[in-house]
């Protein structure tokens, strides 16, 4: 069923950047996280779906 | 004043009351966690159920094509996504971009309900912020949304930032009257009927005297077509609708 999809579709991964950096991401599956080295910032996937706030991400 | 003194404004008022940007952001958020399973009867109270011919009406303008990429930014619920898809075909490519994670549930749902099972992404991130790559778009809409952004200027340039050359902005927003007697009317039913009902149906006055408020904080039709202009846009045209009550406005990148 894909109501309520764990992992996040890779086709989403391709288009996303960091929203502050606007470098590309790293995707960790396991964790699901897209991590921007650069900020120092996982954004987390929830439900299947990104969520790339600032004040929702974890610091590295 | 020069046009930095005005930048992003709105950043400090949260309906008629001063707050702290960040503090605006949490309690929009707050707003919108309360409202999403109620948000369709929303927009039905503060437009007497027109908002649906007037979002067929912005859908159409933008002329849908399956080679035409969207990024619907607040669109959480999918009410524009859908139009869109409606009148492109199933090959067209939509994002959908909201803050409030609830309101992409309700739009994901939505879908599957539809039976659209792909074609549709869905992404939370913010409209001053947008995790995008530049140039990844050709449509960018914004409906019913940008009088929530707490940076309306950044959520302006962001819009350039992401379209395409040839790319278009697309917005739909409450919007201010010019005829007197209209805005009287127009007045003492946002002011007295809206809450009103808002209490009545959803138990939950504040939220929506706040939606009152923040049509009245958002900025007359030709003060948004030169901020869209110091964005960096060409171009803008504005559509009123039912004399100002609502309006459109058309930025274009040539």
């Amino acid at each position: 069923m894909a109501i309520s999809p764990k992992r996040a579709d890779p086709k989403l991964l391709e288009i996303l950047v960091c929203p502050v950096t606007k470098a590309p991401l790293e995707y960790d599956a396991d964790k699901q996280e897209l991590i921007s080295r650069q900020a120092g910032l996982a954004f987390p996937i929830r439900e299947g779906i990104p969520v790339m706030l600032v004040d929702e991400a974890r610091k590295l | 004043m020069s046009a930095k003194n005005h930048k992003n404004k709105e950043s400090q008022w949260f309906g008629y009351e001063k707050v702290a940007p960040d503090e605006k952001t949490r309690r929009v958020e707050g707003v919108f966690d309360s409202v999403a399973a109620r948000y369709d009867l929303m927009n039905d109270l503060m437009s007497g159920g027109l908002h649906r011919l007037w979002k067929n009406k912005f859908v159409r303008m933008m002329r849908p094509r399956a080679d035409r990429s969207l990024l619907d930014v607040a669109g959480g619920t999918g009410d524009i996504a859908f139009r869109y898809r409606a009148l492109a075909g199933d090959a067209a490519k939509i994002t959908v971009c909201d803050y409030n994670r609830e309101m992409l549930k309700v739009g994901r749902a939505r879908a599957v309900d539809r039976g659209y099972l792909d074609g549709f992404e869905w992404v939370s991130g913010d409209a001053a912020d947008l995790p995008f790559e530049d140039r990844r778009f050709h449509l960018y809409s914004i409906s019913f949304g940008l009088r929530n952004v707490t940076r309306i200027d950044d959520a302006l340039a962001e819009a350039r930032r992401v379209l395409r050359p040839g790319g278009q902005f697309f917005c739909l927003e409450f919007s201010h009257v010019k005829n007197d007697l209209l805005q009287k009317l127009y007045d003492e039913y946002s002011f007295r009927v809206i809450p009103q009902m808002g209490e009545m149906v959803a138990d939950d006055r504040e939220s929506y005297q706040y939606l009152v408020e923040s049509i009245r904080q958002f900025p007359k039709q030709g003060e948004l077509s030169k901020r869209l202009l110091n964005a960096g846009f060409d171009d803008v045209k504005v559509t009123n609708i039912m004399g100002g009550i609502a309006a459109i406005h058309v930025a274009n990148i040539y």
